[in-house]
């Protein structure tokens, strides 16, 4: 049986039906419309301004639904706060990174954790044993996501005081550690020459396994889209352009038209 | 200690209770607030109405002040909180809270209006509020080393993110303005029974820019840097005999000069520590070389 | 008695939507609430003060002296202690702060120097009367209500129609993309500034004509952030609209119910339109940008 078909058997993760948002007299996203099946990595690409980013944003709830439902493991999940969203399993990194930037490396990853924690506000006042025990727990179970991605080095450094490149991983890290079944990735390759992000892609696949995700991926690195994504739905305009494969959208004339470029290289398949 | 040495530093302690909570309120949650004599105000009037017109004790009467105070916060703070006002429109919504408590403390006959509340007991002495600081320093040093500390610095920094983090922004703001509320109401019950005379008119603006100042001044992001910056405020001036008027222009000067200068403050986003003197120390001793 | 009830309030509504425009000028463009315009405002009265009865000016001269002395104070204000924030892209919190710190500043050093004491305009025509069908109106309400017409329309005749006026306009929807296109920001901010500071000059000499002038007569911009929220935030003929609205609402308030309810009733109806309807009357749709 064809990965297709089994994908067909099991229930979405995530699903959006008729999506629409409108600003005013602008139509940013209309009727957007697809599946995400547990497990796979599906790729969100098209122009600037195609709205791929305001659809992150009405999945996690920055903005609300003009109309259309979002449905997160057949829960309605529309209309929720957006730290809701977070606790049912959802987490996100920006296209401009947005790290708390006067905290360090290992308090950025800190608060991601917490979101997961229990223990009361009169407990945390009087620092009874167990909130100590809980404190030392976060903090170590932090260095584990910082090592992940390489950055337990880096633990007591200022956030806005490291490099671009490690910046954008440890948006990663934030978002690995609040423990979700969803992670949405909002251009994690941004700003990264060629050989940058074919490693940020390497990255991407192996946490997407070692942490049993599910992952939608925004990118304009084509090399990264192709190499990672199973799926891929294309956008432009607020509106779907495409949706299929890597191969069918790389063969899809409107596609090419609209955004690849009609002279694009097909990339190679490992 | 002198009697008016040992005067300076009870009204510098009592200042300090104050300072620590609107740390957490401005300092750690970013919240900035016109109108935080008003709690000062409530602490004074219930601790000193209690003891006074029915003799309750001086400790429940403290402990009812705090929860006065708290418990007027949350009632504020519920309403503007949930409609996500911007900064300066819930600023200016506490300035507008400040008014009605004024209002209030003005028209009620229990407070005696305008002519205050005279002849309150002197119960506040130094060793009771050496305690009471190094209480409220402790819990409030345990809340920023917490869990909902984090939360309140991730509101402050980017509301937007800490969302996206799993923060309940409203809750988060809410429980920093109702512990702020509580410290101001404890500081001002405390200040109640060391004056022994309060009138409306002590609970003005002055007062609240004092304690802002001292958290600007000390360190948004740190207890430490407030606690000094709050008795630098109230001793040195006093030491030096300067004017209420004045320092108040020093204030005004001041924060525009951090803003623009030296935005962290003096401790910036740290605490003071051993490790920190020792710090500067050497780099003092090796001539100023990192 | 309502005719005259609508009179007085549309007179003080006047001078509620002069600096509810000079507030919305500054905070259509650069998002923010200047806490100093109520101190530029009574810097305003004094130098129209000081014109008038120390340098013997006639009323229209010294009007014209206070509007230029205002518009250099704020512009001043902007350049001093906002541009460095601005360049810097600081948070709003500090932006308040330094506002704050200005106000504060100012209000003392006014009491500190010329003194808590306040003056009053000689009475040429502040206490004439304009009676007709047992109502009777000061002229100087007349005045004061036909000169802001003038000014607003005069404003609003610049924005239309004069290329500045447009950079201005454009500039209030987004300042990066003006920025873009060529417009110097920095000379237009301060041009801003300055408008908003020669409204506030006009405001604080009809302040001070009809009341009295001291140094906290800045607080009145409370009124004039009540009326741009009213109005709608970011819309210009919205802050018109509002401080007339609030300027006759609060006096109906004032003459039917209690003066004293007047402030409380002001500000509860602020904290009530930003739960409820937040955009106001004409108020744009604002949402950030993720």
């Amino acid at each position: 049986m064809n990965s297709l078909a089994v994908a067909a058997a099991t229930k979405p993760m995530l699903e959006l039906k008729g999506v629409t948002k409108c600003f005013g007299g602008i139509t940013a996203c209309k009727d957007i419309t697809f599946d995400l099946q547990p497990g796979q990595i599906m790729g969100l690409i098209g122009p600037n301004g195609a709205g791929k980013t305001t659809a992150f944003n009405l999945i996690t709830g920055v903005y609300g639904l003009t109309s259309g439902a979002v449905i997160f493991n057949d829960q309605l999940i529309t209309g929720k706060r957006p730290d809701q969203i977070v606790r049912m399993g959802i987490a996100r990194t920006f296209q401009n990174i947005r790290l708390f930037k006067n905290l360090s490396v290992l308090d950025n990853v800190c608060i991601a954790l917490d979101c997961h924690e229990t223990y009361f506000l009169g407990a945390a006042f009087l620092r009874l044993p167990g909130v100590r025990q809980r404190e030392k727990a976060i903090r170590e179970n932090a260095m584990e996501y910082l090592a992940a991605v390489g950055l337990e080095a880096k633990a007591e450094v200022r956030a806005d005081a490291m490099p671009y490149g490690l910046q954008r991983k440890l948006e990663i890290a934030r978002a690995l550690a609040l423990k979700p079944k969803l992670l949405l990735l909002d251009e994690p390759a941004a700003g990264m020459n060629p050989e940058e992000s074919l490693d940020l892609a390497e990255l991407i696949r192996s946490l997407h396994q070692r942490f049993q995700l599910t992952t939608l991926l925004i990118e304009h690195h084509m090399d990264v889209v192709m190499s990672l994504c199973e799926k891929i739905y294309v956008m432009n305009f607020g509106v779907r352009l495409a949706e299929g494969t890597a191969d069918e959208i790389q063969s899809d004339p409107e596609v090419l038209r609209a955004y690849l470029g009609e002279g694009y290289k097909r990339a190679e398949h490992p | 200690m002198g009697q008016y040495l040992s005067g300076i530093l009870s009204l510098g302690l009592i200042y300090v209770i104050a300072t620590v909570g609107l740390a957490i309120f401005t300092g750690f949650t970013g919240l900035f607030s016109l109108g935080h004599a008003a709690f000062f105000a409530i602490g004074a009037y219930t601790a000193a109405i209690l003891t006074y017109f029915y003799g309750v004790n001086f400790y429940l009467a403290l402990a009812a002040a705090g929860l006065a105070s708290g418990l007027v916060g949350f009632l504020i703070g519920y309403p503007t909180l949930k409609a996500k006002l911007r900064t300066d429109y819930f600023a200016i919504a506490t300035l507008g809270f400040g008014e009605a408590i004024r209002v209030l403390l003005e028209n009620l006959s229990i407070t005696q209006g305008a002519r205050g509340l005279p002849g309150i007991a002197n119960h506040t002495s130094l060793p009771v509020l050496l305690v009471v600081t190094a209480l409220v320093i402790w819990v409030a040093w345990n809340f920023t080393h917490s869990r909902h500390g984090r939360a309140a610095i991730a509101i402050r920094e980017d509301f937007v993110a800490a969302e996206m983090m799993g923060v309940n922004i409203f809750i988060g703001r809410l429980r920093s303005l109702v512990f702020s509320a509580a410290c101001g109401g404890l500081a001002g019950g405390l200040f109640a029974h060391y004056f022994c005379f309060i009138q409306p008119s002590m609970f003005t603006s002055y007062m609240s820019t004092q304690l802002t100042a001292a958290v600007v001044a000390g360190g948004m992001g740190s207890i430490s840097g407030p606690v000094m910056a709050a008795l630098i405020f109230i001793g040195v001036p006093e030491v030096l005999r300067i004017a209420n008027i004045w320092r108040l222009v020093a204030y005004g000067l001041l924060l525009v000069l951090i803003m623009i200068f030296r935005p962290q403050g003096l401790m910036g986003y740290r605490e003071f520590s051993i490790a920190m003197l020792k710090d500067t120390f050497g780099r003092f001793r090796k001539g100023g070389r990192a | 008695m309502f005719i005259q009830t609508l009179l007085t309030g549309l007179a003080i509504g006047g001078i509620y939507a002069l600096m509810a425009v000079g507030y919305s000028l500054v905070f259509s463009i650069l998002n923010f609430s200047n806490f100093a315009y109520g101190s530029i405002i009574m810097l305003g009265a004094y130098i129209g003060y000081w014109a008038m009865v120390k340098l013997g000016m006639p009323v229209g001269l010294s009007i014209i002296v206070s509007i230029l002395g205002a518009a250099t104070l704020c512009y001043l204000n902007e350049r001093l202690a906002y541009s460095p924030l601005r360049k810097r892209r600081a948070s709003s919190l500090f932006f308040m702060i330094s506002a704050m710190g200005t106000s504060i500043f100012l209000e003392n050093l006014v009491y500190a120097t010329i003194g808590a004491r306040f003056y009053t305009f000689p009475t040429l025509f502040a206490k004439a009367n304009l009676e007709f069908g047992g109502i009777s109106i000061g002229v100087l309400d007349v005045f004061a209500i036909a000169f802001s017409a003038v000014a607003i329309y005069g404003l609003n005749f610049f924005l239309q129609k004069s290329r500045t006026g447009i950079a201005i306009r454009a500039a209030s929807y987004d300042i990066d993309v003006c920025m873009l296109n060529g417009v110097n920001i920095t000379a237009l901010i301060g041009l801003v500034f300055g408008f908003a500071g020669a409204l506030a000059g006009i405001s604080g000499m009809f302040l001070g004509m009809k009341y009295i002038v001291y140094p906290t007569m800045g607080w009145i911009t409370a009124k004039a952030y009540i009326a741009a929220v009213i109005g709608g935030l970011g819309s210009l003929p919205g802050a018109v609209v509002g401080g007339v609205l609030l300027g006759v609402l609060e006096t109906f308030v004032s003459a039917y119910v209690s003066s004293v309810v007047r402030d409380v009733f002001s500000f509860s109806l602020l904290v009530l339109l930003l739960m409820v309807m937040p955009t106001g009357l004409f108020g744009r749709f604002l949402e950030e940008k993720v």
